[in-house]
């Protein structure tokens, strides 16, 4: 993440510091009260308090560090991200399920390596508690220097359904970039995704060999 | 019977019918990573089907909302559970190569190996 000018704490008096990390706590301590709101099942003044001066208490007593979280909105991508991710749960649950009835022993997975085009922490870190919680993908490692994630996929049983599912992958990416990217990320994404993707070949032939080998094998 | 009662009755058997599913799933996939699909994410989908058709009973929407924290955890937490599961499946070695079509990741960690020598 870099630094953007003028909000190093030297610069700024210390008053406005005291103010400002005030302010960036609240959205936290906002959450916080509505859920204990909502627990209550009571909108009332005094639940309200109450659940505000808990959620401070807390949020002080666990000393939780203070991230700034740097994402934008978008409405609309928004909701075609959440549609995405609602079809792909519903189908790939279908499939998963299918399998495991149809002739479980015979179903494959597959790891596969899918290079990311975005630099954002809070991205990544959305994007695969995304994919992990859709049936069928799951984070398995994520390598934040080369920006590459590694995706077990089920059931995947041959090369076409390894490029699916990296396409898959890299489709929910870029929904979620442009749903909460910031501009600086969607620039990021824009010329990482124009480029002609060598890399990304390379990786596709050697997972094609990969799964040329296997099939070798147990043809054997 | 009102739609209310109408969505519901679907709803619900409907969720129920997801998790069985995924429960048979985690009994006859044979490797940890499948079980871990099969087990995780349609009990999750059969859980949300669950609290929507639950929802549709209540009387307002005041008693409704807990339902959608529910859901919320369960999503947030699936989510971390798997990972880490996966991680440490992966780590530990307990992958049944017979059933990976690619592994990618062996294949990034040998050639930094190479790299490293």
């Amino acid at each position: 993440m870099t630094e953007s000018p003028g909000t190093s704490a030297s610069a700024v008096p210390a008053a406005r510091v005291w103010w400002r990390r005030l302010a960036a706590r609240l959205p936290t301590v906002a959450w916080l009260t509505a859920m204990w709101v909502v627990l209550w099942g009571d909108p009332s003044p005094g639940t309200v308090v109450a659940g505000a001066a808990v959620a401070a208490l807390c949020y002080s007593a666990a000393r939780l560090p203070h991230i700034p979280v740097r994402l934008g909105f978008r409405p609309l991508h928004a909701l075609r991200l959440a549609a995405r991710v609602a079809y792909d749960m519903l189908v790939s649950s279908l499939r998963v399920a299918f399998h495991g009835v149809w002739r479980p022993r015979r179903t494959n997975g597959a790891i596969v390596a899918v290079p990311m085009r975005t630099d954002s922490d809070f991205l990544l870190a959305i994007l695969s508690a995304l994919l992990s919680m859709v049936t069928g993908t799951l984070v398995i490692e994520l390598n934040r220097n080369q920006r590459v994630v590694y995706v077990h996929g089920l059931p995947v049983n041959d090369a076409g359904a390894v490029r699916g599912l990296r396409a898959q992958v890299r489709r929910t990416e870029e929904l979620l970039v442009r749903a909460f990217g910031t501009a600086e990320d969607l620039e990021i994404f824009e010329r990482l995704a124009g480029l002609p993707e060598e890399a990304e070949a390379a990786a596709a032939a050697a997972a094609g060999r990969a799964a040329g080998e296997h099939t070798r094998r147990e043809g054997e | 019977m009102t739609a209310a009662d109408w969505i519901t009755a679907v709803l619900l058997p409907t969720g129920a019918l997801f998790a069985l599913v995924g429960t048979v799933g985690l009994v006859r996939f044979p490797t940890l990573l499948g079980r871990m699909h099969a087990a995780a994410k349609p009990d999750t989908v059969g859980l949300f089907l669950l609290l929507a058709g639950a929802a549709c009973q209540l009387p307002d929407l005041r008693s409704a909302a807990p339902l959608v924290l529910v859901a919320l955890f369960q999503a947030a937490t699936v989510a971390v559970l798997a990972q880490t599961l996966g991680r440490v499946a992966y780590s530990r070695g307990e992958i049944d190569e017979r059933h990976l079509v690619a592994d990618e990741l062996a294949d990034a960690v040998e050639r930094a190996r190479k790299d490293a020598d």
